[in-house]
């Protein structure tokens, strides 16, 4: 039995409940830009691996805009949807982890640990989204840009799977910074690169726990749908369909 | 030429991460003057430069820092400075501990203990616009992926030698408290603070 490290009692009761992190995206506010894409590479530290790896289908984008082109010329539309990891609360890339990498946390996000990722690339199988990357490579940046890296957020190595983390460093750090102050998180403390810098307001991030949320509301809007629902992921990311035709 | 490099992957990709670099790109030279002061290569990347780097990061074996000065912790202390009172200033506040500039030394040193060859020497490097180059003893290896956050174990109450050890008898500091993920998770599961993997490893 080994004495305690700490003798002081300094955990008090924890009253409050545990969020769960959502995202909402408005399809008909996007514009396709590509903003998030841009403001997640340089949030989270994501390399890129030249076109010739690219074309082998080794890229890394931890949000992506797919384009749709609907109807037949002259009459044609293009649609885009941004597409980043759902957060399913049940995970296809979970169970299939050998080494328990992939798993959920208590705030609801599906977490990658790189520690004990040894590899085996059989979550990016099970995802139906597409939105887990092997690193195939070590990063590396041209001197000097590597003094833009977050140092927030780790530096993945060759030979472990990464994928969009909802932000989490902005999420602990929310959280902690919350706590200092003595004051419950309220909507809006946290959000994520992408949503921060999304400039027609499509994307929305939040605490789904809390129904007053504007995360929460979007959620519930009639025009609101799950990525490939029927596969019965239950993401935590909603879409909100197009009204426009 | 490409088994060797094939078989270095295969090396990197079983943990250890030597040298494993996407296919080089055809970029044009850089001038001298485009580097940064004291930039020996073009490029910065997470592969170990050979095979010894590789297994010392494994095996955690990491060289002693060396120091600018030998500054004495326990004289310090023994006058009862704080350790967060102006050298390592933030730590409180935020997620890393500052380490002092020649400027905060000279804060008590423009007035004590100025007749010391080691303060005269320090005043001299302030004179030629010199700072001191410390080195961090307690950080974490990048291949970790541990991102600690200081503020909340200082609000808790932790003292700093639970983690540190008896830096306040110790003239340099010394890596004495082997930081393991045990040591860390122990003291979570009494103080029922959060054990999931993504508390600290993102």
């Amino acid at each position: 039995m080994t004495p305690p490290l700490v003798t002081t009692s300094v955990q008090e009761e924890d009253t409050t409940e545990m969020p769960k992190w959502g995202m909402a995206v408005d399809l008909d506010a996007c514009t396709g830009c590509g903003a998030c894409v841009t403001a997640c590479h340089a949030e989270n530290n994501i390399s890129t691996v030249g076109a010739e790896q690219a074309a082998r289908g080794r890229a890394k984008h931890w949000i992506r805009v797919e384009r749709y082109w609907e109807g037949s010329f002259p009459d044609v539309r293009l649609r885009f949807q941004p597409v980043m990891c759902q957060q399913c609360d049940s995970a296809p890339c979970e169970p299939v982890c050998p080494t328990y990498a992939s798993h959920h946390t208590e705030d609801g996000l599906n977490a990658q640990v790189y520690n004990r990722c040894i590899g085996t690339r059989y979550c990016a199988n099970a995802c139906p989204y597409n939105t887990r990357f092997f690193d195939f490579f070590n990063p590396a940046w041209d001197k000097p840009l590597h003094l833009q890296l977050n140092p927030d957020v780790s530096l993945r190595e060759v030979g472990v799977m990464e994928k969009c983390t909802f932000c989490v460093q902005r999420i602990r750090a929310g959280t902690i910074a919350a706590k200092a102050d003595a004051r419950e998180l309220k909507d809006g403390d946290i959000t994520t690169a992408c949503v921060q810098t999304c400039p027609a307001h499509a994307l929305v991030f939040g605490d789904l726990s809390d129904p007053d949320s504007r995360v929460s509301q979007m959620a519930r809007a009639a025009r609101g749908t799950a990525l490939l629902g029927d596969l019965g992921t239950q993401p935590n990311v909603t879409y909100l369909q197009r009204q426009t035709p | 030429m490409r088994i060797v490099t094939v078989a270095l992957c295969v090396l990197a990709a079983g943990g250890a991460g030597i040298g494993c670099q996407p296919s080089p790109r055809a970029l044009p030279a850089r001038p001298d003057s485009a580097r940064l002061p004291g930039q020996t290569d073009d490029v910065f990347t997470t592969a170990r430069p050979s095979l010894a780097v590789a297994v010392n990061d494994f095996l955690v074996r990491r060289p002693v820092p060396v120091q600018p000065i030998e500054f004495p912790h326990d004289v310090h202390a023994g006058r009862r400075i704080a350790c967060d009172e102006y050298c390592h200033e933030g730590v409180s506040t935020q997620a890393v501990a500052g380490l002092p500039s020649l400027r905060t030394c000279m804060i008590c040193h423009n007035t004590i203990a100025t007749d010391r060859p080691r303060i005269q020497s320090m005043t001299a490097m302030r004179a030629a616009g010199r700072d001191l180059a410390w080195q961090r003893v307690f950080d974490y290896p990048p291949s970790s992926h541990v991102r600690f956050n200081h503020a909340p174990h200082i609000r808790t109450g932790i003292e700093c030698s639970t983690c540190h050890g008896d830096i306040a008898g110790q003239t340099v500091a010394r890596r004495n408290v082997a930081l393991t993920m045990g040591f860390c998770v122990t003291c979570h599961d009494q103080q029922q603070a959060s054990v999931d993997c993504q508390s600290c490893h993102y």
